[in-house]
């Protein structure tokens, strides 16, 4: 009763210079059902096109991935019909990811009626339910999106999702785009939902704090490869692999006031071109602890505590 | 305040020029030399707006309709377009989020860099190895090769440092920053508030910077100013603001953020609802609506702003007294 993502492989051919984008190398997750995994990891190694093949958007080149030992493209395969979509995901901007000329209620009743979950009478009910639960006021049915807030459009978003009944919900950085003083509300919300419906959560995010936050299990990406994975506290309070090390360095903590020592940089240079991949071990050209070995021989996950794995011979 | 005053706004007011709404109201606060002044708050709150006006950028449609900008003895908001231009760049610089809609697409860096001292007419033999210094000191690899690139040859991280490079060409005074690296991931995040850390140290350089974010500004600024719904609540030094904010909308954002490290994982404290539109704030505290400690005369008066020693508040009832 998991999430078991095998080997995953996901290449883009880009056709204009004949090249490949190695997207995804190499991805092994199993994540038990009800836990929260956590997915961290800079623009472009690889967390929204996890995103996109776990929701069944996309389909692997190489690999699987079921949920609940159904592979996730059967699942939902033919979900238009009759099968609810037991996977569903939830975007980053609640500005683009509802319809402008849709109301509330239509853009969810819209799921209810396309999956066939309720009898035609009780969808308006089953609407209401739905608004409840995310915490709107049942008057909202009748507005268009450009009048709500963005956190009460990341709600209709997310009673958008629940509304197809999924167990597995993939929430690709749903707080970045919200005000700051409205993202602990959706926080808060997200961990209600979770206990409340028994929803496994796939978090994805680039803020480690809210990873911190919400996550059970932690998988720390860099281009296409998962470096560092263990329980939040593992891989948080106690990070081995020198990318989770600077990572965590990097992220502006509040808590911390009045050290300009703490801006001292910790990691040099950017991360290089996922077409033409660095031989080894892909971080070692910014990695404080390289050595000679690493330019030549790849890493991959081992296990340095129960648990706790990090793809890296120095850790 | 310590210093001299380099840059003191008073009373600024901003507003749209048809069916006036208020945008910023009664903002005011100062900028010692060589000091670093933050500006956190959220979208809409006027945080922009208000850095734009000191340089007289204000988009079409909104304009500046009380106060005043004083930058060493000139008042900004009253030169023409041309004394302006001279102040731009030369003492006063600023740097975007969006390094790309500061750059010119089509035109090679090199020739757009050596522009920039052109158009304020003082190019001559050296100006190409200083162009080639800046360049080098931002962390450009490659300098002569650079110059001769396009700015879409670069990363994001890059094009930052170049538009950097670009404002410290002219050696200003003031450099306005908005937002530059929230677009950034946090690696380079922070690799390019340690340039502008050390650059602004090694010239004595006055700053003012703009974010949303409280984590950005905590080690980079000396003075911290908090806007919510077109008003600064909240100002003080970062230590005060941090350690014992006294606005409840200061004290609450604070409360609501999670921390990146530890062990504690209690629910966050949450602000309810949303922010006010600054022109629907009228006759009383913008964030009354939000607020645990409000009483009935939040809802029907503004708030005055109470300064004492190096901080003020404009609240009521602030947390730990007046």
């Amino acid at each position: 009763m998991s999430l078991e993502i095998e080997d995953v492989e996901k290449l883009y051919k880009i056709v204009s210079t004949d090249t490949v984008i190695h997207a995804l190398n190499g991805i092994d997750i199993s994540l038990p059902a009800g836990k929260t995994l956590g997915i961290v990891g800079e623009s472009g190694c690889g967390k929204s096109t996890l995103a996109r093949l776990v929701t069944g958007l996309e389909a692997p080149n190489q690999g699987s991935i079921t949920w609940k030992g159904l592979p996730i493209h059967d699942v939902n395969k033919g979900s238009f019909s009759t099968k609810k979509s037991v996977v569903q995901l939830v975007f980053q901007d609640p500005y683009s990811s509802l319809n402008p000329r849709q109301r509330i209620g239509d853009a969810i009743s819209e799921i209810i009626t396309v999956h066939n979950l309720v009898e035609k009478n009780m969808v308006e009910t089953r609407v209401s339910e739905l608004l409840s639960l995310v915490g709107l006021a049942d008057d909202l049915k009748n507005r268009y999106p450009h009048q709500l807030s963005g956190g009460q459009r990341q709600r209709v978003s997310i009673a958008r999702a629940l509304a197809a009944e999924p167990s597995l919900l993939v929430l690709d950085e749903p707080v970045s785009a919200l005000d700051v003083s409205v993202r602990a509300e959706v926080m808060n919300l997200l961990l209600d939902l979770r206990a409340k419906l028994g929803l496994t959560y796939i978090f994805i995010s680039h803020d480690l704090a809210m990873i911190r936050y919400i996550s059970d299990l932690v998988a720390v990406m860099y281009l296409g490869k998962i470096v560092e994975f263990g329980s939040w506290e593992q891989v948080i309070n106690d990070p081995q692999h020198p990318y989770t090390q600077a990572l965590i360095q990097a992220m502006p903590d509040h808590t911390v006031i009045g050290n300009p020592e703490s801006l001292a940089k910790t990691l040099e240079g950017e991360v290089p071109d996922p077409v033409n991949l660095p031989t080894g071990c892909a971080f070692h050209l910014r990695c404080v602890k390289a050595t000679p070995a690493c330019a030549v021989e790849p890493q991959s996950l081992r296990e340095i505590s129960s648990n706790h794995l990090v793809a890296c011979m120095e850790a | 305040m310590t210093q001299p005053l380099l840059l003191s706004v008073k009373d600024l007011g901003i507003s749209t020029v048809q069916d006036p709404r208020t945008l910023v109201n009664q903002v005011s606060f100062d900028i010692g030399l060589g000091e670093a002044v933050g500006v956190v708050g959220e979208s809409g709150s006027g945080k922009t707006l208000s850095a734009l006006s000191i340089l007289g950028l204000l988009p079409r449609g909104v304009e500046v309709v009380s106060g005043s900008v004083t930058f060493k003895d000139k008042n900004l908001l009253t030169l023409n377009n041309e004394e302006l231009r001279k102040i731009r760049g030369n003492e006063i610089a600023m740097i975007y989020q969006d390094p790309m809609t500061a750059l010119n697409p089509v035109m090679k860096l090199g020739k757009q860099l050596l522009e920039v001292i052109a158009s304020h007419g003082g190019i001559n033999e050296s100006s190409q190895n200083q162009v080639r210094a800046l360049l080098s000191e931002v962390g450009i690899p490659d300098v002569n090769r650079a110059m001769e690139s396009y700015p879409h040859e670069f990363s994001g991280g890059m094009r930052q440092r170049i538009m950097i490079a670009m404002a410290l060409l002219l050696s200003p005074q003031l450099l306005i920053a908005d937002e530059p690296t929230t677009a950034l991931d946090v690696t380079i995040q922070q690799q390019i508030l340690a340039l502008v850390s050390e650059a602004r140290k090694k010239r004595n350089m006055s700053m003012l910077w703009i974010t949303h974010d409280l984590g950005v500004v905590a080690n980079l600024v000396d003075r911290l100013n908090v806007m919510y719904a077109g008003r600064i609540v909240e100002s003080g030094t970062v230590e005060e603001i941090f350690r014992k904010p006294k606005h409840p909308y200061t004290a609450g954002l604070l409360s609501s953020l999670p921390t990146s490290t530890g062990t504690n994982r209690e629910r966050l404290t949450s602000i309810s609802g949303v922010p006010e539109k600054p022109w629907l704030v009228g006759n009383s505290c913008g964030f009354a609506a939000r607020c645990s400690r409000a009483q009935a005369r939040c809802h029907s008066e503004v708030p005055p702003t109470v300064i004492t020693d190096n901080s003020s508040v404009a609240c009521f009832f602030p947390l730990g007294g007046n």
